[in-house]
């Protein structure tokens, strides 16, 4: 068991973040050296400022007219965006690994907050599958990688929280909690995922098109 | 009669003493350490089995118990009658790692080199 | 789900009968793989099928939230399933594709602004009109005007001596209320080549009558074209037919050129805008267009805000005003209107939602050019328009777009809307000062 605890917590740790860099930068690169070639069209109506000012509006909560329109959407939305990395980042057993593998650390989230954070988060995956079902205009046009997807991301989340509060057999709880969010590092730039490194072109693409050329709020 | 009350007032004195003190080495020897630095715990206290570990093979009381000179591990020496917190303050201070970090690698570092004893949080914090 | 209704369609069923599967797969893979590059590609893979696209498009809203009318539903219904299939898709299933693509979205963008990452929805529409013309089954009465660009250079088959005719006609009628004005043909080193869509000389020459009306008694040096190059209208844009898409605009664009004027100011009308501003000029090269382009919305506003254009009387009648995409969402121009129509009329009441959120007249984009076949399934695809006009509750409707007047039109039939439609510049003729008139 050690042995693969050790496996999953090292080599493989190591793996799965170089594979999602790695992964990550060729995405970004890829797209762009296309965009490049075969869109000279559009990279011709990129501005800096205008792709800021539509990412920067879309990133407030309920600034767009479309948010406004689906409060509850927006705010479970939001929330489980910003509680991934808030959890990611902030969850002392993971910035304890981080201070004894690297030497550096920060603040953490006491566990109880952690706790009620993940378990929020469940919820919202709860939520997101429940939408995907009852909600005709999505339920037609999710299939089953959409729930794969979610699937990927709701398991880390489950069994940390599994894990934290040692339910089930707990090395294997830890040793499946760490190999799921390597899975899902790894699926991130080869999947619909995806979006998490190219929200930023699609979005500031059409905001530079909508305020340079249109003169007009994309909001 | 005052010899007697004295006789009586001594031995309470010690059964007292042997109580106490044994209570005192008793709870020291299971393992729970000086946790007053940390101020209140998130997780739950490991137990750490002193005897055990000591009468482990090749095992020396210097290899916890250890002093650091310069960074340096001194080779003949060692710091049992100190506490752990007396050096590693709860921030680390240069190479000396803090409390928490003390603790987490004296364990795991050896776990990891013996292939034996836990190394995973939820091993030895154990809910 | 009720069940879906396809059309029949004589140039799509007729197209239909020539294509093999092998032709389909290699045009779509010509297409999406060699055409379409980095975008189509980020958009298919950062669609995150969340459906918050839908309560964007009109035909959904009018449809009882049919999911297949949703944005994202007609991209499924075409371009995922190429994509999965790598081209290997039926005839059947590409009749269906064109229905779609070319009937039951109007490129009207509302949705990009609904959509979180900003994905032109749109122009995945306009690559399926693309394989579409490239497999010859797009449908008949667009690709008859498509066909009358390629002939004439203009939308509506008007012959060369026509065109003329038609001005002069006009210069006659307008000269009996204004004795001294003009309709200068042809004139080199004008400031204003003015330009106009087919329909106009064809059955609204009334338009022509109006902003030379406007031109003359605002003092303007202007000038129309005499030769093929006079129509800025586009339906080959709607059609995916680039190619022709280009020759058109390089047509107008030379025509402005070799008349030396300074800008070109284009009639009321608002595929042809987007054509000329944001489409045409880039299939030329020109990263924007190469002679100043200027839509009557923003030439009125120009006019009242440099003074020479006065007003003499409003306007009293209440009225609504409707932002047609192609010059609101394309353009920004729902402020500058507002002004304008607030100028001459004395009471605006505003639909909601409006201005850039606008909802669409469904004619745009090409769809009411594809002709009576698809009309019923249009007008009932819009009710949520007509709901917003019946809510004003008044009865002028001010839609500065031909394409808008046409769809605006069928839906108050249909609906028994009593509200009369009109042009901004009709209402800037009626109650300008003219100081010439008679």
């Amino acid at each position: 068991m050690q042995d693969i605890y050790l496996l999953v917590a090292g080599p493989l740790a190591w793996a799965a973040w170089a594979i999602f860099f790695l992964g990550s930068a060729y995405k970004i690169w890829s797209t762009l050296a296309v965009a490049k070639q075969k869109d000279q069209v559009l990279l011709n109506y990129v501005s800096f400022r205008y792709a800021l000012r539509s990412i920067i509006n879309w990133s407030i909560p309920f600034n767009t007219t479309n948010m406004r329109l689906h409060p509850v959407f927006t705010g479970v939305a939001f929330f489980f965006h910003i509680a991934f990395f808030v959890l990611l980042i902030f969850i002392s057993a993971h910035q304890i690994m981080i201070e004894e593998g690297f030497g550096i650390g920060w603040v953490t989230l006491p566990d109880i907050v952690a706790d009620i954070l993940a378990f929020a988060v469940l919820g919202v995956c709860v939520f997101f599958a429940v939408r995907r079902v009852i909600r005709p205009e999505v339920n037609y046009v999710t299939d089953w990688t959409d729930y794969g997807l979610l699937a990927l991301v709701t398991a880390p989340f489950l069994t940390g929280v599994l894990a934290y509060h040692q339910v089930g057999d707990y090395m294997t709880m830890v040793i499946l909690h760490m190999l799921s969010a390597e899975i899902l590092l790894v699926a991130i730039p080869f999947t619909r995922l995806s979006h998490m490194l190219l929200a930023s072109l699609t979005r500031g693409y059409i905001g530079s098109e909508f305020g340079m050329v249109r003169h007009v709020n994309d909001w | 009669m005052r010899h007697k009350l004295y006789g009586y007032v001594i031995f309470c004195s010690v059964v007292l003493c042997v109580t106490f003190g044994g209570i005192a080495a008793f709870a020291q020897d299971t393992g729970v350490f000086k946790l007053e630095t940390f101020g209140s715990l998130e997780r739950p206290v490991s137990t750490f089995d002193h005897d055990e570990h000591q009468e482990m093979d090749g095992m020396e009381c210097s290899d916890c118990h250890h002093v650091y000179e310069n960074g340096v591990k001194a080779a003949d020496q060692s710091s049992e009658d100190q506490a752990c917190a007396e050096c590693h303050t709860l921030k680390s201070q240069g190479t000396q790692p803090g409390l928490r970090q003390a603790y987490h690698q004296q364990c795991k570092n050896c776990h990891v080199e013996k292939k034996a004893g836990p190394v995973a949080c939820g091993e030895c914090h154990i809910k | 789900m009720k069940e879906r209704v396809w059309i029949q369609d004589e140039g799509i069923d007729r197209g239909a009968e020539k294509l093999t599967p092998e032709r389909i797969e290699k045009t779509i893979n010509a297409v999406l793989g060699n055409e379409a590059g980095a975008r189509l590609k980020a958009y298919v893979e950062t669609c995150a099928h969340c459906g918050l696209c839908a309560e964007a498009c009109h035909f959904y809203m009018s449809r009882d939230k049919d999911p297949r009318f949703s944005p994202v539903g007609k991209v499924k219904q075409t371009i995922w399933e190429m994509l999965d299939k790598k081209g290997k898709v039926s005839v059947e299933f590409m009749k269906q594709a064109v229905q779609v693509a070319q009937t039951e979205c109007n490129l009207c963008r509302r949705c990009v602004q609904y959509c979180p990452f900003g994905i032109d929805i749109a122009y995945m529409m306009s690559l399926v009109r693309r394989i579409a013309h490239k497999l010859e089954i797009t449908p008949l009465y667009i690709q008859d005007t498509a066909h009358s660009h390629s002939a004439t250079m203009n939308q509506m088959w008007v012959k060369d001596d026509e065109w003329i005719d038609a001005l002069h006609w006009q210069e006659d009628e307008i000269r009996e209320e204004l004795p001294a004005a003009r309709i200068p043909l042809d004139k080199e080193g004008a400031e204003i080549m003015y330009s106009v869509i087919g329909p106009e000389p064809k059955f609204r020459t009334q338009l022509i009558y109006q902003a030379a009306a406007i031109m003359n008694e605002t003092g303007c040096d202007w000038t129309m074209p005499a030769t093929p190059g006079w129509d800025n209208s586009d339906m080959a844009m709607y059609t995916g037919d680039s190619e022709m898409m280009g020759r058109l605009k390089r047509m107008h664009f030379d025509t402005a050129a070799r008349l030396r004027v300074k800008k070109i100011v284009m009639g009321e009308c608002g595929h042809a805008f987007r054509s000329v501003y944001d489409t045409g000029n880039r299939v030329l090269g020109w990263r924007m267009p190469p002679v100043p382009v200027i839509h009557a919305l923003e030439f009125y506003w120009d006019l009242l805000n440099s003074g020479k254009l006065k007003v003499a009387k409003k306007f009293e009648e209440p009225v609504t005003f409707h932002d047609p995409c192609n010059v609101v969402r394309g353009r920004g121009l729902h402020e500058k209107a507002r002004e304008v129509v607030r100028a001459f009329c004395t009471n605006l009441v505003e639909m909601y939602p409006n201005k850039e959120h606008n909802y669409c007249c469904a004619a745009g984009g090409g769809v009411i050019n594809c002709g009576p076949p698809f009309k019923n399934a249009r007008v009932e695809g819009n009710r949520i328009k007509a709901e917003q006009l019946r809510a004003t509750g008044v009865k002028v409707c001010i839609a500065p777009c031909h394409n808008c007047h046409g769809g605006l039109e069928d839906i108050i039939h249909k609906y028994k809307l009593d509200i009369e439609l009109k042009f901004l510049g009709e209402i800037i003729y009626d109650c300008m000062e003219k100081p010439n008139a008679v």
